[in-house]
């Protein structure tokens, strides 16, 4: 999982303030409970006390101290009750003690005695091996106006069997939420940022060819929308420019076709006449060459522009592209023997494709040219056409010069030379591997170099074979 | 022979017009397609060349007007424009021929005179330059009587040469002639054949019959003095 995308970050900080508060509450919640129910118990055993020493210890003087106590356990029976009760005199003399309650939870002998003197506080906790005691004081004063101190009391046990049934609930509650809440946040997010992963992938899939698609837009009304509908209008405009410019290579190699005409007119007639010095005529020459060759990069650059507006080709035709490659190295041999290069082609039979036959050709006569161009006397240049599953496949390798690695890049860019003086004097336009690469384009074919410096070149490319001869075996 | 000539760009109009004057022909030029329509109603010429790209009253449409009032006077369409639907389009409107500028002016009198040999023309199916024979029927080349062997490649080239004796082609004349389109741009090709061939058809013989303007391209020359 990608920690980085926004799908698990959102989550993540989703889950993580989810669980401060959660447990937040769970522990507001817990401390708040202890102290209701504590408050509650202690409140009890206050109004308790409050009695006997109301009922009780205000009448002790009638029937002695011991009645009064017979009376206080009768009443109140403290061991049934799992109470606790002492009654004090306030020097600190103990009248009388519960006994130990019946469920054993505590032992009244170990609670600490009331230091003398204490203010009759609210209550307080004692703890005790067995578990706490809340009790709870009063004061009461006897009709013979002996001093007396009521203590009750009860065991907080039941009080933090609750509260711990509230700390496990907590526990494992508590991550159960925060899961729950987790995985629901998980889809929520995934949904909401899905159209982000659809725009993402449309605009991928769109290329300079194919700029006139655009994202999908969902009316959603939200920031996703107007996230589409502006990187649409972005495309537009894009797609503006980019026509702008393939309109102006258009319009410019269209408009520069005039003047050549005319200036490669006047020089012709001009070059033609027999009367004219030597010098003259070799200048004159020399002019129309390079005439000559402005008209073929304005041809090339027509030729490009036009396989780039998506022209329809002039024909589309079935043909074997094994014979195409056979007859054209053929007919270039002589080409190649010239420069003492020797062309092999070596093609098996039947790799039909569907296209126009003139411009594939001249993908072969462009690849074939450059490679004899840049192949010494004595080298090797292999052509060979073969099936390689729905794939036609067309290799034209040399034992050449080589194209350094840090231009291989580039050689199907316009203009594009290895280094400046290399291929100018070849008279090459510049444009001839961005044409094919064009044509391939236009075919649905992909081309690719592999080159080593020194050792040679290879142009591979890779067209789908036309459709049903794709399923013939081969 | 009489012929219109309509095309817009002043300089390119005069060079034509010089050049098919050049080969003795009587040349009207118009301007745009409104006096173009005009001297086309007002005169039967033997043929017609337009440029498509014209002021007033488009090429196109200037074509339509001429193939309604006449349908047998050839059009020869001159543009800048080679986009092959237009192309169709153009040839089914009734053009008879096109050429594309930047064009070479050999090519345009070569068009010319094709489209004006129209019809019933006998030609001799021996070519002679000087003392070199090409029979084209055969395809048997000779020179002082004596045979040559070319291979199929010289031979057309050497035939398309002879064809037109002191006339010279440009490389991609010959590329478009001899070759196909798919050659365009490999003008070396020519050279590398045409060395070929003068080592076949000039080196044993005194006299040299293929000429090279540089600049220009390669021709026969059409009397043996030199």
């Amino acid at each position: 999982m990608n920690t980085r995308s926004l799908s698990f970050r959102l989550v993540a900080w989703y889950a993580g303030v989810l669980t401060i508060v959660f447990v937040l509450l769970g522990v507001l919640t817990f401390f708040f409970l202890r102290h209701y129910l504590e408050a509650n118990l202690l409140d009890t055993q206050a109004r308790r006390a409050r009695q006997i020493a109301d009922t009780l210890v205000a009448h002790a003087s009638r029937g002695g101290e011991g009645a009064m106590l017979t009376q206080v356990e009768n009443l109140y029976s403290p061991e049934a009750n799992d109470r606790f009760i002492r009654i004090t005199h306030t020097d600190g003399t103990v009248v009388y003690t519960s006994g130990a309650p019946l469920d054993g939870r505590f032992n009244p002998q170990q609670v600490p005695a009331r230091a003398a003197g204490d203010d009759v506080g609210p209550g307080h906790k004692v703890r005790l091996p067995g578990g706490s005691l809340l009790i709870a004081a009063r004061g009461a004063t006897g009709t013979d106006g002996t001093r007396y101190l009521v203590e009750v009391g009860a065991s907080g046990a039941s009080t933090e069997a609750t509260l711990t049934r509230v700390l496990v609930m907590l526990a494992v509650g508590l991550p159960i939420a925060v899961c729950v809440a987790v995985a629901g946040g998980f889809v929520l997010v995934r949904r909401a940022l899905e159209p982000v992963e659809r725009i993402a992938r449309k605009a991928e899939e769109i290329t300079q060819h194919s700029l006139s698609e655009r994202l999908p837009v969902v009316r959603s009304g939200d920031e996703l929308e107007r996230l589409s509908v502006s990187l649409n209008h972005m495309i537009s405009r894009l797609e503006e420019a980019i026509h702008g410019s393939k309109q102006f290579v258009a319009d410019a190699s269209h408009e520069l076709r005039t003047p050549l005409t005319v200036m490669r007119g006047e020089l012709e007639s001009l070059a033609q006449d027999g009367q004219l010095k030597r010098e003259t005529r070799e200048a004159l020459g020399s002019v129309l060459e390079e005439v000559e060759r402005l008209g073929d990069i304005v041809e090339g650059l027509f030729a490009l522009s036009r396989l780039d507006a998506g022209e329809a080709p002039a024909e589309w035709v079935r043909f074997d592209l094994a014979e195409l490659a056979a007859t054209t190295a053929d007919q270039m041999s002589l080409l190649a023997e010239d420069k003492q290069v020797s062309v092999a082609c070596e093609s098996s039979r039947d790799v039909t494709v569907a296209g126009d036959r003139a411009r594939l050709k001249q993908v072969v006569v462009n690849l074939l040219d450059n490679a004899i161009k840049y192949t010494p006397s004595g080298g090797h240049i292999a052509l060979s056409v073969r099936r390689e599953g729905a794939y036609a496949v067309l290799d034209v390798t040399d034992n050449g010069i080589g194209i350094p690695a840090e231009a291989l890049p580039h050689v199907f860019k316009r203009f594009f030379r290895v280094d400046g003086s290399r291929s100018r004097e070849q008279g090459g336009a510049g444009l001839g591997l961005s044409i094919v690469k064009s044509i391939c384009s236009a075919h649905g074919a992909v081309i690719e170099v592999m080159s080593a410096p020194g050792r040679g070149s290879t142009f591979r490319i890779k067209q789908p074979l036309a459709r049903d001869a794709a399923a013939r075996p081969s | 022979m009489r012929m219109l000539l309509v095309e817009d760009e002043k300089k390119v109009s005069e060079l034509v017009a010089r050049a098919l004057r050049a080969e003795r022909y009587a040349v009207d030029v118009a301007g745009d397609g409104q006096s173009g329509w005009e001297l086309a109603e007002a005169y039967d010429y033997d043929l017609i060349i337009l440029d498509l790209m014209l002021p007033a009253l488009s090429g196109a449409e200037l074509l339509r007007r001429i193939r309604r009032k006449n349908q047998q006077v050839p059009i020869l369409i001159l543009t800048a424009r080679d986009a092959t639907e237009e192309k169709v389009r153009n040839f089914e409107a009734g053009a008879d021929d096109y050429l594309t500028k930047p064009f070479a002016f050999a090519e345009l009198i070569m068009r010319v005179k094709a489209l004006l040999r129209r019809g019933p023309v006998t030609r001799s199916s021996v070519l002679r330059v000087a003392d070199l024979e090409v029979d084209r029927f055969t395809q048997q080349v000779r020179r002082a009587g004596r045979k040559i062997e070319l291979t199929p490649k010289e031979y057309a080239l050497l035939e398309y040469l002879a064809a037109n004796p002191g006339r010279v082609f440009s490389r991609t004349m010959i590329i478009e002639h001899v070759w196909d389109q798919s050659f365009e741009g490999l003008t070396n090709i020519v050279d590398v054949y045409v060395r070929h061939l003068r080592t076949k058809v000039d080196d044993p013989f005194p006299v040299k019959l293929i000429r090279t303007v540089r600049g220009v391209g390669y021709g026969l020359v059409e009397s043996a003095e030199g």
